[in-house]
């Protein structure tokens, strides 16, 4: 890392003091428990261990995990049942195991691999998975380096502030070369993978004036996506010697007396157990947990009523993690709600009139298509919102940011016009054309009258020069006046959750006390830190993917040098 | 002489299953078990195919979860299954960009519940009828 920045790394970052003092983890609330009782003189003052305060806990502390402030028991990390050395029919071991083959997790196989380690990947899934075309990197060659320093600056604010700084420099000093490491591994297995360069990366070729240069991976056009990327590069690592084991749900780690983790135990689909022993240690890529509905509505109930991208995303990762003494951060979770696919991607932000599933205009439009989410969380809207134009959209939005895809682009998205489609989902495509409004409406799902009457309005709002209604800039607004009108129907749903586990710069976990705990490492998904705000910020297009490849591609190297 | 067993079941209404799957259950003896299907209760098919609980619960009186293992215990590879629906429109649902031929049988196919479309919350256009 060619970073000079030392006084970053000598104390304590606020971020991970923060998660120490508000995360959920096994031990944070019971030393705290303590503390507070002998505040108040309950329990005396000499003595008063964990231990005691765990007894005075009473023993559904033992069964499931507590609150921060264990006042309330959370179901839905429940202590896993102890897996006998009678009940494994088979134990084998690695240097390194990775739980998960994703887009981090079959980077850091990999990159452990070349590294010299013996590898094995569990995986609950019959191959591995991933979503998304876009993984970004900083070309650090042709880069400024204030200008890198812009962009974590800039980050940083996405992030609200709460954010580990130094994961987000981390990023950014490294994963131009693990992008490309990642690109050129795939490409060795015959995948069709592109770097992209500056070019999809609108608005932050410069930042504060300062260049920056990107190394951007595309694994498309959909249908393919970096889930074939992977498989590709899943191939790379099993020439490389990696061990792929399929259909094979990690159930719990095994930790030593001393609390290292030195393994985990896995479910076959013959419903048999496996221990998969790490002599160097194992790495945790499980991914989210949109689909534990319990999980979900303790750490992110803005999700309720919204629909999931993915499957099978329990959370596992963080059961296991926790219950090897490691940190999940606090409540208020950052989020990932898009859709790119009902329309064409380069008009999801463009400030188009949108209404809602009642067919009202909701917001300023000027807002970020990551951001819709807050304003339709409602279960009537669940994420539905339409898109609407007219025939004049190609000259009015012209000077618009974005992409503005022509009317016979547009029938690639319109499941109701007979032509072939090409590099899209098509079970997810959602534009539609009308002659007139009411027949739009239909189209879209939404209330006529409220439409036309909102379109009415819209219209008065844009003869006026002003948005008098919501603010939008005067150049933002275009009328819907002629024939035929456009609609897309998009329906953001849960793309992923992504924060996680209290990680070091080396991705190991940590124990209440901020201590790493030996051998556990988290990356991906579930490796917390690099977020923190509200949303996901798209101000790096495919910075998820990103720092999925980074951290594997560091992660792994890191473990298998140990 | 378990497996033989396993075996001969298979071979009698694995066809019956697929037939149901891909939805052309020209009447006779399939027919009745497709109405019972949809009706929600793929279980009874399989009793009245004379499968016993312990065949797939271990033990009647204290049901232990079943694996997919023993749905292709009997019914065999999925690949195989996927070439039997390679033409139900609008796509094939027995392979899939989530899970290949691999998806758990149960996540659509329920034995003692009405069965679901798992794919439709996503997908609407694919709105197969799920024994």
């Amino acid at each position: 890392m060619d970073q000079d920045t030392p006084q970053h790394e000598k104390e304590m970052d606020s971020y991970t003091q923060e998660v120490l003092e508000r995360g959920v983890s096994r031990r944070s609330f019971l030393s705290r428990t303590a503390l507070g009782a002998a505040g108040v003189g309950l329990l005396g003052v000499a003595g008063l261990g964990t231990k005691k305060a765990e007894a005075a806990q009473g023993t559904e502390a033992l069964e499931f995990a507590k609150s921060s402030d264990g006042g309330a028991t959370l179901s839905f990390l429940p202590k896993p049942n102890p897996i006998s050395d009678k009940e494994i029919k088979t134990t084998l071991t690695f240097d390194v195991i990775v739980v998960g083959a994703g887009a981090s997790g079959v980077p850091a196989a990999l990159s452990a691999a070349e590294n010299g380690a013996k590898v094995a990947v569990i995986q609950k899934h019959p191959m591995p998975i991933s979503q998304g075309n876009t993984g970004s990197g900083i070309d650090l060659a042709t880069s400024e380096k204030a200008g890198i320093e812009a962009l974590v600056a800039k980050l940083m604010a996405d992030n609200n502030h709460r954010c580990n700084p130094a994961l987000l420099r981390q990023w950014a000093y490294n994963s131009g070369e693990a992008v490309r490491w990642v690109i050129n591994r795939a490409k060795q297995a015959g995948s069709p993978v592109v770097d992209q360069g500056t070019g999809p990366q609108h608005g932050i070729a410069k930042v504060n004036g300062y260049t920056l240069n990107y190394v951007t991976s595309f694994f498309g056009p959909k249908p393919y996506t970096a889930g074939d990327g992977m498989r590709h590069l899943a191939k790379t690592a099993e020439k490389a010697g990696v061990k792929f084991f399929f259909n094979m749900p990690a159930q719990q780690l095994v930790q030593s007396k001393s609390g290292e983790v030195v393994g985990v135990i896995a479910k076959g689909r013959d419903g048999k157990y496996t221990k998969f022993l790490a002599k160097k240690g194992v790495i945790l890529a499980t991914g989210d947990y949109q689909n534990n509905e319990a999980m979900c509505n303790y750490f992110i109930p803005d999700l309720k009523h919204f629909g999931r991208k993915q499957m099978d995303r329990t959370g596992d990762g963080f059961a296991m993690a926790y219950w090897a003494g490691g940190v999940i951060e606090p409540i208020g979770h950052t989020k990932m709600l898009h859709d790119f696919d009902a329309g064409p991607a380069s008009m999801c932000d463009m400030p188009f009139l949108a209404v809602n599933r009642e067919g009202k205009r909701f917001v300023n439009e000027t807002v970020d298509m990551s951001l819709f989410n807050n304003y339709l969380r409602d279960a009537k809207n669940a994420g539905h919102y339409s898109q609407i134009f007219d025939a004049n959209y190609m000259t009015q939005a012209a000077k618009w940011p974005g992409k503005l895809v022509p009317p016979e682009g547009l029938k690639n998205y319109m499941p109701d016009d007979p032509s072939p489609k090409k590099g899209v989902f098509d079970s997810l495509i959602n534009t539609h054309v009308a002659d007139t409004l009411e027949e739009l409406a239909r189209k879209l799902e939404i209330d006529p009258k409220n439409f036309v009457a909102s379109v009415k309005r819209y219209n008065e709002v844009v003869a006026s020069g002003k948005d008098s209604d919501f603010g939008k800039p005067a150049d933002r607004l275009i009328p819907v006046l002629q024939a035929p009108f456009y609609g897309i129907h998009r329906r953001v749903r849960v793309s992923t959750i992504c924060s996680g586990i209290l990680v070091n710069e080396n991705h190991q976990a940590l124990d209440a006390d901020g201590k790493p705990i030996k051998g556990l490492y988290a990356i991906g998904n579930l490796g917390g830190g690099f977020y923190g705000g509200v949303d996901y910020p798209l101000t790096v297009f495919g910075l998820s993917l990103g720092r999925c490849y980074t951290f594997g591609y560091l992660t792994g190297k890191h473990v298998a040098k140990l | 002489m378990k497996n033989n067993i396993k075996q001969r079941r298979g071979f009698r209404f694995a066809p019956a299953l697929v037939a149901l799957v891909i939805g052309i259950c020209a009447g006779g003896v399939y027919a009745a078990h497709a109405a019972d299907a949809k009706g929600g209760d793929l279980g009874k098919l399989h009793a009245s195919a004379g499968v016993a609980c312990a065949m797939c619960h271990v033990d009647a009186k204290h049901p232990a979860p079943v694996p997919m293992e023993k749905c292709l215990g009997c019914h065999g590879d999925t690949r195989k299954l996927a070439e039997k629906t390679a033409n139900v429109k609008p796509r094939n649902p027995h392979e899939n960009r989530h899970y290949g031929t691999e998806a758990d049988c149960n996540i659509c196919h329920h034995q003692h519940k009405k069965s679901e479309n798992f794919c439709l919350p996503c997908h609407q256009p694919f709105n197969f009828d799920v024994p």
